[in-house]
C-alpha cells in the first residue's frame, strides 16, 4: 500500500504569487545593479555592465554604510527578542478573555499602520539614532512577539512545573527548560527582527536624520534625490543577500521542543 | 461523609504526609471538601476515585503546585501549606509524565540533583544508578526521551521523580495510556522500586484494579470527598456505602428477602465470588435458583447474572461450563458470606 500523498499542490497559488511578484522584480533590480546609470532621462544604460556598483559598496567610502546597517539591524534584534519574550511569555498559557486583551494590546499599536506611530514618537523623541533604534524596536516587536507565541503555545508548560517540582527554582525552571525549549521560537523572532532591522527605513529616515544613514534610507536618496537607480538597485540587491542569509540561516536539527 | 480518616497501618507513627481539613474551590465550585489524611513513612498508598472527584487536585496541593482554599498541609509534621513545590522534597510523575524533550534521558533523570548544586558528574552517577533501579536499558539513557517507548518513557518519569532522593514519590495516573499488559508489569515493578527503596508513594489511579494489587492502603474518593480510607482487602470486603461497594468490583447488594441480616436501612453486600454454584446447602446457608439473565465471559470466569428470590444475583463461575440465558442457576449463599453496608442503602 502506498502512503498517501502530502498535499503539496496547495502550496502553488502562493508559489505562482511568489514567482509573479518576486521573480520579475527580483530579476530587475539584479539587471539594474549591473548596468551604467542612465545619462539624462531613463533608469540605466541599456547593452551595459558594470560591477562598478558594488565595488563602491565594499569600498572604504561605502563599507561603512554597510557597516551601519548591519550594525543597526543587530541593535534592533538585540532589543525586540528580550520584549518578544517578555510580551509572549504570559499569554503562552493564557486563554479566553486574557488572550485576547493581550493579542489586542500587542497589535493595537499597529492599527494606525507604520507611519502614524512614528510620527508621534517624532514629536516625543529627540532626533538621532538612539531614537531611531527605538522606532524600530517599537514597530517590529509585535510581529516577532507574535511569532514567538505561536510557538510557546505549541509546547506542553506541565515541564516547567515539573522542573519545580524536581527542586527547580522558578527562575531555575526558565533558565533551564523555558528558555531552551523557546528557543527556535526565539530564533524565529529574531531573523524577523535582524530582517527587518536590515533593511530599516522609517524609523532611520524620520527619527535619525543624515546620521542614521541606512542601505534602505540610502537607497532611497540614490533613487530619488539623485536619479542613481543602478547604484540604488545595487544597494538593494545588497539589502537582499543580506536578508535572505539572514532568513536561511537555520541551527541544524532545531524542531519544536527538540534541540541539538 | 467527609472528615478525618488515618489510612496506613501504623497508626503508631505520625505521618510523613498530612493534610488537614484541606478544600479547594475552582471559582464558585468546590472541588475539595475539608479532607483530612496521613500517609504513613514507607507506606504505599493508592488515591482511587472516579473521573472528577478531584485525586489531581488533592495530589497538585500535597505537591505544592496549588494552594488549598482552607486547611493545611504538613510535611514530616511541618507545616507546609504555603512552601513552593521545590522546598517539599516531592517527587512527582505526571500523567503526561512531562519529561524534558531538549534534554537526555540520563540529564533528565540528574536535572533534580543538577538544580540542587550537585556536581554533574556525581549527579549523571546517581542518575545511573537510579536508571539501573528502574531496570531501563542502557543503550537508551542518551538518547532523547521523545525517542523512546511508551514504557521505557514512565520508566525515566519514575527514576526522574525518585533520583534527587524525594520524601515521598507521588504518581499522578502514570499508566493511563499504556495498555492493560503494561500497566500491570509496570505497576508490578513501581512496587518493586518502592519495596527497594522504602519510599513513602501516593498512586493516584481511577483502576480499581490496580490499586487494589499495588496498596498497602486504599484511600477512595468521590465528588472531592473521602468515603473511605484502609487496607485493600478490608474496603473491597467491608466498604461503608454502597457505591464504593460497587465501585471496587461487582457487587451484589442485597435489601430484601429471607437471608438478609441487615437491619432496616441497611443491605447486605456480597460478593459474586462469595456464591457457590450447587444446590446441597450446609446448615444455615440459602439456596438461589432461577432464571440466567446473562452471561459475561471474563478471561479467568463467566459473570453469570441471574433472577431469584425477588433479587438479581451475580455469580463468578470458573471453569469452561457456564449456563446459558434462559437456564436454571443454582447456587449456594454461604451462612457467613456476606457484609452489612450501613449507610446509603435504598430499600
Amino acid at each position: 500500500m502506498r502512503p498517501a500523498r502530502a498535499n503539496g499542490w496547495l502550496a502553488w497559488p502562493a508559489l505562482a504569487l511568489v514567482a509573479l511578484l518576486v521573480v520579475p522584480s527580483t530579476l530587475m533590480l539584479v539587471r539594474l545593479s549591473l548596468c551604467q546609470a542612465a545619462r539624462g532621462a531613463g533608469f540605466y544604460l541599456a547593452d551595459s555592465f558594470t560591477w562598478d556598483h558594488f565595488t563602491r559598496l565594499v569600498s572604504p567610502e561605502g563599507l561603512p554604510l554597510v557597516a551601519f546597517t548591519v550594525a543597526f539591524g543587530l541593535a534592533v534584534t538585540a532589543g525586540v527578542v528580550p520584549l518578544a519574550w517578555l510580551l509572549a511569555w504570559p499569554l503562552r498559557t493564557s486563554g479566553g478573555m486574557g488572550l485576547i486583551l493581550g493579542l489586542l494590546a500587542l497589535l493595537a499599536p499597529r492599527l494606525a499602520g507604520m507611519l502614524g506611530p512614528l510620527v508621534a514618537l517624532r514629536v516625543l523623541l529627540p532626533r538621532g539614532v538612539v531614537s531611531a533604534w527605538l522606532a524600530e524596536i517599537f514597530l517590529i516587536t509585535p510581529y516577532a512577539a507574535l511569532v514567538l507565541l505561536v510557538h510557546l503555545r505549541g509546547i506542553d508548560w506541565t515541564v516547567l512545573q515539573a522542573a519545580r517540582g524536581l527542586g527547580a527554582r522558578s527562575w531555575q525552571a526558565v533558565a533551564r527548560v523555558g528558555l531552551p525549549l523557546a528557543g527556535p521560537g526565539l530564533w524565529l523572532a529574531g531573523q524577523l527582527a535582524l530582517g527587518w532591522g536590515l533593511g530599516a527605513f522609517l524609523g532611520p529616515d524620520i527619527l535619525a536624520g543624515p546620521a542614521g544613514r541606512t542601505l534602505a534610507t540610502d537607497l532611497h536618496h540614490q533613487a530619488f534625490d539623485n536619479s542613481r537607480w543602478s547604484m540604488a538597485a545595487a544597494e538593494g540587491v545588497l539589502l537582499l543577500v543580506l536578508v535572505a542569509a539572514v532568513y536561511l540561516v537555520r541551527p541544524s536539527g532545531w524542531t519544536r521542543g527538540n534541540h541539538p | 461523609m467527609n472528615g478525618s480518616v488515618p489510612c496506613s497501618a501504623a497508626e503508631d507513627a505520625p505521618p510523613l504526609l498530612r493534610l488537614e481539613g484541606v478544600s479547594f474551590s475552582h471559582g464558585p465550585r468546590e472541588v475539595l471538601h475539608a479532607i483530612s489524611l496521613g500517609l504513613q513513612g514507607g507506606a504505599f498508598t493508592s488515591l482511587l476515585g472516579p473521573s472528577g472527584s478531584g485525586k489531581t487536585t488533592l495530589l497538585q496541593i500535597l505537591a505544592g503546585h496549588w494552594k488549598p482554599s482552607r486547611g493545611k498541609v504538613l510535611v514530616d509534621g511541618a507545616d507546609a501549606t504555603h512552601q513552593p513545590p521545590e522546598a517539599r522534597g516531592l517527587g512527582l510523575v505526571h500523567q503526561h509524565l512531562a519529561l524534558f524533550p531538549h534534554l537526555t534521558v540520563e540529564r533528565n533523570v540528574s536535572f533534580g540533583l543538577e538544580v540542587r548544586g550537585v556536581p554533574l558528574v556525581r549527579a549523571l552517577e546517581k542518575a545511573r544508578a537510579t536508571l539501573e533501579l528502574v531496570a531501563l536499558p542502557a543503550d537508551t539513557w542518551r538518547r532523547p526521551p521523545d525517542r523512546l517507548s511508551g514504557g521505557q518513557r514512565q520508566r525515566v518519569a519514575i527514576a526522574r521523580a525518585l533520583a534527587f532522593g524525594p520524601r515521598a514519590l507521588l504518581l499522578d495516573e502514570p499508566f493511563t495510556a499504556l495498555d492493560r499488559g503494561l500497566r500491570q508489569r509496570l505497576g508490578a515493578e513501581l512496587r518493586r522500586i518502592q519495596r527497594e527503596t522504602g519510599v513513602t508513594t501516593l498512586l493516584v489511579t481511577h483502576d480499581q484494579q490496580e490499586a487494589l494489587a499495588l496498596s498497602d492502603t486504599l484511600v477512595v474518593l468521590r465528588e472531592g470527598r473521602l468515603l473511605q480510607a484502609g487496607p485493600p482487602a478490608e474496603l473491597y470486603q467491608r466498604p461503608l456505602d454502597p457505591w464504593l461497594a460497587g465501585f471496587l468490583g461487582e457487587a451484589n447488594l442485597v435489601t430484601t428477602g429471607r437471608y438478609l441480616r441487615a437491619d432496616k436501612g441497611e443491605c447486605l453486600l456480597v460478593r459474586p465470588e462469595e456464591l457457590v454454584p450447587g444446590d446441597q446447602p450446609d446448615c444455615g446457608d440459602h439456596t438461589l435458583h432461577g432464571p440466567v439473565r446473562e452471561v459475561v465471559f471474563r478471561g479467568a470466569d463467566h459473570l453469570v447474572t441471574f433472577e431469584a428470590d425477588g433479587q438479581v444475583w451475580k455469580i463468578a463461575l470458573t471453569g469452561s461450563a457456564a449456563p446459558r440465558p434462559g437456564e436454571i442457576m443454582r447456587a449456594i449463599l454461604p451462612a457467613n458470606a456476606g457484609w452489612n453496608v450501613t449507610r446509603g442503602c435504598r430499600p
